[in-house]
């Protein structure tokens, strides 16, 4: 799975060689940044109830989606705030690649499960909960970063 | 390929859980350790040739007949190969120990060694003798053990001794490679 080390290590074998200074330098930089994605990770796994319900809630109050929906999108909302709490702890977007948005449209559009109501509570989440309270503005940045790539992906 | 970091993911997606503070405990531990573990890959790749130099001459010392006639290492050609395998399981040592996580050594260099070995007709007991060699001078090197100067130069200034965990760890990948081979 891509991370910073990853990737390094993969350039580094395609040609043969041993990790150079740049290499070390390189993966030297994705550990400076760990901190604040490890606390992301750890504050986000700690709220991730919270954070779906809330969105989830919010999004469902004002009856512009089906009820019976409702689970279905709390369960959902879920997996994909697991996922990004993967995608902080790897430094990469691979876990959301590849366990949630290849052929995530495909099966949302069988389920019949309207996309809006997704990407309004990610928005909401984004936008509306006072993340802050939570964690460090880094922190913050990191999630939110993360957010509005999945927010881009299901757009 | 995993590192420590996607390797704590690919776990933590099998059991569908999120990951909490108790995870996190050894990943930050591998990312306060960052500056020990480049040393100690530095140790590694500033000294290639010479382990694995080393290594094959202790393997043809214990075993002279190797490079006669008829033996293993003759004529040239073959102790060559025997030169350039010993890096290339050195250099994916070093790529293991960088990423924290035995993976890479295990998909792309040990799946099929011994088959291919076998296929090949070189003595495994020999490789494995080679790589115990490698194990030993590679440690003592990280930790500054070995006799005479300090064989590598890290980018911070901590010594060898503080690389003793990663040692073990490198130890342990070098254990992988015999184990594979046995």
């Amino acid at each position: 799975m891509k991370s910073a080390v990853t990737t390094v290590v993969s350039a580094a074998d395609a040609a043969g060689r041993f990790p150079s200074m740049s290499d070390f330098e390189s993966v030297k930089g994705s550990f400076d940044r760990a901190k604040a994605r490890l606390e992301a990770a750890e504050k986000l796994a700690s709220c991730l109830d919270k954070f779906t319900n809330l969105a989830v809630d919010a999004v469902y109050q004002n009856g512009s989606y089906e009820q019976t929906n409702k689970d279905k999108c709390v369960r959902d909302i879920h997996h994909y705030l697991r996922l990004i709490n993967y995608c902080l702890v790897t430094g990469g977007t691979g876990p959301l690649d590849e366990w949630g948005i290849s052929g995530m449209r495909e099966i949302i559009r069988i389920q019949l499960l309207p996309t809006a109501a997704y990407i309004e509570a990610f928005i909401f989440i984004r936008d509306e909960i006072k993340i802050s309270d939570v964690m460090s503005q880094q922190a913050e940045t990191e999630f939110k970063g993360l957010l509005d790539y999945l927010i881009n992906a299901l757009a | 390929m995993l590192d420590a970091f996607s390797r704590t993911v690919v776990t933590a997606d099998a059991k569908g859980a999120a990951i909490g503070s108790e995870d996190l405990a050894d990943l930050r531990k591998y990312v306060a350790d960052a500056n020990k573990r480049i040393d100690a890959t530095l140790a590694i790749t500033q000294n290639v040739s010479c382990i694995a130099a080393d290594a094959v001459a202790g393997m043809v010392c214990e075993n002279t007949g190797l490079t006669q006639p008829g033996g293993h290492c003759y004529p040239t050609r073959r102790m060559a190969a025997c030169l350039r395998d010993g890096e290339i399981i050195l250099r994916y040592v070093s790529y293991a120990l960088l990423a924290g996580d035995p993976s890479v050594l295990e998909d792309r260099c040990l799946n099929g060694l011994k088959e291919t070995y076998l296929a090949l007709g070189v003595p495994t007991s020999n490789a494995i003798r080679a790589v115990e060699i490698m194990k030993i001078a590679t440690v003592a090197i990280m930790t500054e053990t070995n006799t005479g100067r300090k064989m590598f130069k890290g980018i911070n200034s901590g010594s060898g001794a503080q690389c003793q965990d990663i040692a073990a760890e490198a130890a342990s990948y070098f254990d992988l490679v015999i184990e594979a081979l046995s």
